[in-house]
This record gives C-alpha cells, structure tokens and sequence, in this order.
C-alpha cells in the first residue's frame, strides 16, 4: 500500500466507504439478481402451468420491478465493487486480478448471457404472452437467465472464499520466495470453503429473492387499480412462501456446513465480528439476535405458507428486513473473520504483504512511498517534522481502518493514553486483546513518530 | 522526468503465453463495442427528449411516438455500455496495474460518481421510460425528468475521460493531485469535444438506419423522421469532427506526442478523418431523398465503424508509446525491491529456526508472549497499571485469574482490559509472579 498515492476518506473511513457499496451489492445481487432470477422463473413457469393470467400478469409487474432495480443499483455496485477496491487497496485487487483474471473473464462473458438474457426476458414478455408457444418461450428464457446468474455466482464466490482461505494444507498457491510469484491456479480456485459458501449462498439467495418477491408482490397488488391483481396476489404469496419453507432449512444446513469450513484462527474472530469491538463480551446477546431475526423470518414465511391473504403487509417487510439484517452481518463477519489479513497469511488489512516485513522493518515503511514527499518520509535531526512523519506513517498503516477522529477514529481510541503507553501498545498490536489487528511495520524511528503522531491527536494546539 | 510510478504486483503477469498485441487487439475490439454502446446511449438519450419536446410544439404525436422508441435503444445501450466497459478495464487493471490504480486514486473520490452518478443515471432514465403514459397529460414534468436524466449521463464522460487521461500519462502522476488537475486540460477539453462530436454523429446514422427499417416495415411516418432528423444529426457533427481528429495525437504531453509521430499511429486519425468525408458527401448527396434504403444506410454505418475503430486503435498507439519507458523504469524498481524483500525474509526464517524454544515457565518470557507487556509493565503505567499497582491493591488470586480471563473495567482507569487467551495454568504462573511483586515500602 505504500507504494500508492495517498486517499484518505475523511469521517467515515475507507472501510465504510467500501461497507456501503458492498452491502448495497450482496443485497441486490443475492436478493435480485441470483435468487430473483431463480424466484422469477420458476413463477412465471408456475402461474403459466396452472393456467392462471391473473397470476402470469402479475409476475410480469414483480419482473419489472426486480429488472429495474437489477440492472441499475445491482450491475453498477457490481462494478463498483472493484473501483472500490481500487481505492481502499490496489495491491490486494491487482494481485487478486493476476490470479483470477480469466475466471473474471469467463464470468463478464457469463455476464454478457446475463445482461442479454434479461432484457430479452424483461422486454419480449409482453409480446410473448398471448399465445401458449410464446409463454413457454419466456419462461425457457427465465430459466437460461437463472442459469446465467447463478454461475456469475459461482464464479465471484471462488475469489471471495480465496481471500479467506487460499491454501490446502500443503498445496500453496504461490510460492513466496519466488519473484515473479508463479500462481498454481487451481489451488487458488478449488480452495476449502468454494463449495460451502457458494451451496450457502445459493440456497440463501432463493429464499431471500423469495421474500422480496412476497413483499413487492404485495405492494403491487395493494396499489393495482386492477382487480385481477388482488385476486391473484395470495396465490402467488402462498407459492413463494412455499419456496421458502424448503429453502429456509436448506440454507441452515449449508450454512452450518460453511461455518465447519472456516480455519480456527478466523472463528476466534466472530463475537468481536458480530458484536462489534463495544459488546465482544457480550456474545451470549448474539443468540437473542439470532431467534429474533430468525424467528420472525420462519413465523412470517409459516404465516405467508398456511394464511397467504391474512399475512399483513408489515408482516412482509419484516421477513424482508429479517433478511437484510442476516445479509449484512454475513458479509460483515465473512469480512471481520479474515483479519487481521486481506488474503490469509499473504497480505494484511492494510496492504502490506507479509513477506516484506522483515525487509520493511529494516528499512523502514516509508522508504519506498514514492508519493510522499521527501520531508514527509525520514524524522530530521532536531525531530522538527516527527508529527509530520508519524502522519505519513499513519497514511500508510492505519488508515484503512482508522479515522483521525471519525469512525473508529485513533483520537478516540488513544484518549487518555501517555506517549509511552501508545508507544507500547505500538510494540504489540495483535496482541492486548485486538488479534484483528497486523503488526506495527518499520522502523522503530517510524514507531516513535506514530506515536507521536498519535499522541497530538488528543494534544490541544498540535499540527494535526 | 521525474517518474513517480508505483511497483508492480510481484506476480506472474497471466498471459498464457499470448504476445501483448493479442491484448491489444482485444482491447481494441471491447473498447469499439463499449463505444458505440456509450455513443448510442448519449444519443439515444438526448433524441428522446429533444423529440419529445418536439412533439409537444407541434402537437404531432408521431414525434412523441419516435421520441418513445428512442428509450428502448437508451435501455439496449446503458445496460451493454456499462457491461462492455468492464471488459477494456480489466484488460488495463492485469497489464497495467500500477498505472490504472495510481490513475484511479489520484481522482478519488470523484470516480466514484461513474458508480453512484450512474445508478441515478439510470434510474432516471427508467422513470422517463416507464411514466411515459402515466405522466401523458403533465409533459413538463415528464420531460423534465427526461433532461435531468440526459444530464446525469453527460457527466459520466467528464470523469471517465479525467481518468483514463491520467492513466495514459502516467509522467502526470508526480504532478496531478486530483481531478480538477487533469479534468481542465486541453487534453481533456479536447478529446470530450472529439467524444460528444462522434457520439451525436453515430447516432445520426444509427437513426438513418433505423428509420429505413422502419419504413420497410411499414411505418413510414415514424420512419421518416428518423431518417431526416438522422442526415440532420450526422451532417451537423461531423464536419468539426473531421477537423478535431487529426489533432488529437497531438494534446497529449509532449514526449507522447512525439514517440507517437515516428509510429504509424500517426496516419490513421487522418485517414479517419478521409472516411468521414466520404461519408459526409454521400449522406449530403442523399439529403434530398426522403426514404433511404437500410443498405446505403449500412453503407453509411460501416464507413463510420472503421473511423471509431481507427480512432481507437491510435489510442491504442498512444498508450503502446506511452508505458514502453514507464514500464520499463517500473519491472526494474519492482525486481530490485522484490531481491532486497526476499533476502530478508529468508534471513528472518532462518534466524526463526535457529531461535531457541520459548521457556514458558518463566513467566517474564510467558507475560511477554501472550502480550500482556503490550498494555502493562513492573512499575510504570502505560495502557493499564503496573504489576506492582495491581500487586498493592489486589491480592486474591481468583480475582486476578479471572480478570485475566474473561477482562475486566473501572478497576484503575476508563480503558477496559479485554479477555485474554490463557490457560489456567498459565494464568496461575502469571498471578503468582505478579503478586510476587508487591512493592513492600507502600
């Protein structure tokens, strides 16, 4: 990360900047696009089966709402995804793109049937749906969609299970003493936990498409001017809650599966990853959480299942919401569990590959970041640049998950704390209670301006 | 030159062995298709709400009609622009790593708004699509909505073109700090003019051909006006076009500009510019005719392709001419910083090895490994109290164990010691040595 120009986000921090398009993204690609293609299909082939118009019409409104939302909010984030990463770790993304570039090739040509298809599928149902050879037309298109979907899907899974767990037990992917690094690519791609996220993803992507398509399913109906609408709408909501009583218990199942999968060292993570650093003592309010959001999922989807027209619209948007908590705290614990790496034992949080520290301890962290500028870099005899310095080294190491005085911000964390004690602490950051945390790397000059650095934070009048 | 480039990344470069002009011409090839996408869409956009408007003055519904089927080619072209530009980036992100992130940083955040700025973009556009009916009675809203949609999109190209001019520069990094930097220069100025001009261009004859299917169809009232408005479009934009374009190879920084003049490079922008001509003097010649077929539209079509793709592949030869030294200076810094990495991290595995074993019953080395010097030292306070203050206040062994354990808070300050992971016995070494400290002169 050193050898990048510097961009630093103030308040909210490179991590939120990330968090926001990244959970706008799992929301609309698992919910709308992977699951919501599946859901899409098989409702369109289920109202076309039983002959019912007022329900194949319907679905036609739910398809509308999902392409809209699909192609713009999902395929953008998408992209997004990647500038983001971009701008938060450009060594982290260029070396994930060495490896996986032609699985990310394959999945933009897979991508290509995906866009295609469901502008085909979105834009010809009209046309298509007088006629009985027309409907089947659509809904074999719904299904080479899903199809489409599902192995964008499969591929994306492979890199992001990688940055958790990239080896086998004794089959490295790359070979760390070895410059340039000859990548054995399939050990990178067929890595422990592929299968179980990507079986615990599909599965919880179904019911999570099937919810949304409850809750908009109802909102259209509520606000249709048309008659049919209504009439349709609890045997459509009865349909799709019917997928979610055998998807729901899939999804556990796999999901426990996943959770077997993930190395010791990333479990220890998780009560500080799901009850974030103020309540990680707290973990026994985890399982409150836990039958909250997965109780009021299961209630409303038995409700939905066995009493489709007396489930309250609210009782809806609940089951959704449900969803969105479970989603989000998914992505953050897969994100927390990793650390204190961005790709286990290769590369920290903040972009520095474990193979360089000893190198960069002896030279120093700042000497190769070539965007700073000389004064900035090396501590002057008479220590007149130290904050300087120590700011620079901040850029550098911290600044990935830390703010200055913002979220997770170093003024706040370091309040209270005596030069000596934030030197000391600097000594040892893994350990003290904050595992998640890389190692100090550079010099020990580098150490004391840092803490220097630090220390001004909370010093009235210093050069911040 | 002052260079400031970041290292490479220290992995193999996944080529399977094809030479670099195979990813060229790739490149090349995805970056017309995305293109013609962006163009379109520019175009398509625009027309749909210029005809709109039209419509309404005239009180003619075959213009508002015409205007309504320009949405469906602004859905086609958004939906495939935007999945077509990933490919030529994730060409450039594999190749050219340390250029096309060092591009993308230095105009952060503002490159985000070609994610966020688009998805509003986009959004607006398929409010105006989709309340084309509804908002019927209310065209003043409803066209507004359309404008502001129109506008969203013609400010993508502002950044994008910001970005990639920086990339292509890469001796700019040392200099620009952000996007203004590089956004208000001739460079930028100038090829956003080259890009709008072939973008309404594109679209004329687009609309040409479009307007000729349609009156094979059968509908000729619609169809005609595509096909006139069409002549109008193209025959307005390309003439400045043809001027800007030979010119273009020449705002870049000066060492481009002329490693670009002993290439062949050089010659095409001109001979994009002859096709153009061409073109311009058969849709002038056809001006009068009112219907014109889809094959003298092809014709039209296929002279304007070549041009866009002649174009592209100039900015190809820039970016060949451009990185040769670049990345050179940038394979020569990475080895040596990688031989000097790797040396040492052999040194430090090897004094690993050698170290002996840790004597964990000494519970100095035991407090040290587990990181409990990290907080707390013999007699000073730093994070948490000295062992001899704890040693003075606290002496029921217990206690100590489980605050080791399982944490503790407001004992001595605010700041909280967290759970650590010790063994029982462990924290029983700890505890006894820690009340061994007592300071007996309290």
């Amino acid at each position: 990360m050193f050898d990048y120009p510097i961009f630093e986000m103030p308040f909210i921090g490179q991590r939120m900047l990330m968090a926001i398009n990244a959970i706008i993204h799992v929301f609309v690609s698992h919910g709308g696009a992977v699951g919501g293609s599946i859901v899409l299909a098989a409702m369109a082939w289920w109202a076309n089966k039983k002959n019912d118009m007022q329900a194949y019409n319907l679905t036609y409104k739910v398809v509308m709402v999902f392409f809209i939302i699909s192609t713009s909010v999902g395929a953008l984030t998408g992209v997004g995804m990647w500038i983001h990463a971009n701008i938060l770790s450009p060594n982290a993304i260029g070396g994930l793109i060495r490896v996986f570039f032609w699985k990310w090739f394959i999945e933009w040509i897979v991508f290509n049937f995906e866009v295609v298809l469901l502008l085909l599928l979105f834009m010809s149902w009209k046309k298509n749906q007088a006629t009985a050879e027309g409907r089947a037309k659509t809904i074999r298109i719904g299904i080479y969609y899903a199809i489409a979907s599902w192995l964008t899907m499969v591929i994306i899974t492979a890199i992001l299970a990688f940055m958790l767990t990239p080896n086998f037990d004794g089959q490295p992917w790359v070979d760390p003493e070895v410059y340039p690094g000859n990548v054995n690519y399939n050990n990178a791609l067929f890595n422990p936990t592929w299968w179980p996220s990507l079986a615990f993803r599909t599965f919880t992507s179904i019911s999570f498409a099937a919810a949304l398509a409850i809750m908009w399913t109802w909102i259209i109906a509520t606000f249709s001017k048309n008659e049919e609408d209504k009439e349709a709408k609890a045997r459509l909501v009865k349909f799709l809650a019917g997928i979610m009583m055998i998807t729901v218990p899939i999804s556990a199942i796999f999901g426990y599966w996943y959770y077997t999968e993930i190395p010791a060292a990333a479990l220890a993570m998780i009560p500080t990853a799901v009850m974030t650093r103020a309540f990680e003592d707290r973990f026994d309010l985890m399982y409150l959480m836990a039958i909250g959001v997965g109780g009021s999922i299961i209630v409303t989807t038995i409700i939905a299942y066995f009493s489709p027209k007396r489930m309250p619209y609210l009782a809806a948007s609940l089951m959704v919401m449900g969803f969105l908590v479970l989603w989000g705290y998914e992505e953050r614990v897969r994100e927390f569990i990793r650390k204190p790496f961005l790709i286990y034992n290769y590369m920290y949080s903040n972009g520095i590959r474990t193979t360089d520290v000893p190198y960069l301890n002896k030279v120093g962290i700042l000497e190769h970041a070539v965007f700073l500028d000389e004064d900035k870099k090396r501590v002057k005899e008479d220590k007149s640049n130290i904050l300087e310095v120590g700011k620079s080294v901040f850029q550098i190491e911290c600044r990935i998950c830390h703010t200055k005085n913002g979220i997770n911000g170093l003024k706040g964390l370091t309040a209270g704390w005596s030069h000596d004690a934030i030197r000391n602490r600097l000594n040892n950051l893994p350990g003290g209670g904050t595992p998640y945390m890389p190692p100090f790397v550079g010099t020990e000059m580098e150490k004391d301006a840092l803490a220097a650095y630090l220390k001004s934070l909370n010093t009235k009048g210093a050069i911040k | 030159m002052n260079w400031k480039l970041p290292f490479d990344i220290p992995l193999i470069t996944p080529t399977l062995g094809l030479p670099l002009e195979f990813f060229s011409i790739l490149g090349i090839i995805v970056f017309v298709v995305h293109i013609c996408f962006i163009y379109m869409l520019i175009g398509a956009s625009t027309a749909s709400v210029i005809y709109n408007i039209v419509g309404v003055f005239k009180k003619d519904s075959s213009y508002d009609k015409f205007a309504y089927r320009m949405t469906n080619y602004t859905t086609v072209s958004e939906n495939m622009g935007a999945l077509w530009g990933v490919a030529p980036l994730l060409v450039i992100s594999v190749l050219f790593t340390g250029f096309f992130y060092t591009a993308i940083l230095k105009i952060s955040p503002h490159i985000l708004h070609i994610i966020y700025g688009n998805i509003i973009a986009f959004l607006l556009s398929y409010a105006y699509k989709f309340s084309w009916h509804a908002l019927h009675n209310h065209k003043g809203f409803h066209i507004a909505i359309g404008l502001s949609a129109v506008l969203s999109f013609f400010t993508l190209p502002f950044v994008f073109m910001s970005m990639t001019n920086l990339y292509m520069q890469p001796e700019l990094f040392a200099s620009v700090n952000n996007i203004w930097d590089i956004m208000f220069t001739p460079v930028t100025g100038f090829r956003l003019l080259n890009f709008f001009l072939t973008a309404f261009m594109a679209t004329g004859v687009a609309m040409i051909f479009i307007g000729a299917r349609w009156v094979k169809k059968g509908d000729e009232e619609i169809g005609k006006i595509a096909i006139s408005q069409g002549k109008k479009w193209f025959l307005l934009a390309t003439p400045l076009n043809i001027v800007v374009m030979p010119l273009l190879p020449f705002v870049f920084t000066a060492r481009i500009s002329e490693s670009l003049m002993h290439t062949g490079f050089i010659y095409l922008p001109f001979i994009a510019s002859l096709l153009l001509i061409i073109t311009f003097l058969f849709v002038l010649n056809k001006f009068k005719e009112e219907i014109i077929t889809p094959q003298s539209a092809l014709r039209a079509i296929g002279l304007v392709l070549v041009s866009i793709f002649l174009m592209a592949t100039t900015r190809e030869g820039v970016r060949v001419v451009s990185f040769a030294e670049p990345l050179e200076l940038q394979a020569e810094a990475t080895s040596k910083f990688m031989t000097a990495s790797i040396a040492e991290y052999k040194k430090y595995k090897e004094e690993l090895a050698n170290k002996p074993a840790l004597d964990l019953s000494d519970p100095v080395t035991l407090a040290e490994s587990k990181g409990c010097l990290a907080c707390h030292s013999l007699n000073i306070k730093l994070v948490g109290p000295s062992y001899i203050e704890v040693a003075n206040k606290e002496r029921n062994k217990g206690v100590l164990i489980h605050s080791i354990q399982n944490g503790s808070t407001n004992k001595y300050d605010v700041i909280p010691m967290p759970a650590q992971d010790v063994s029982n016995e462990e924290a029983k070494i700890l505890v006894d040595w820690i009340l061994s400290l007592e300071d007996q002169n309290k």
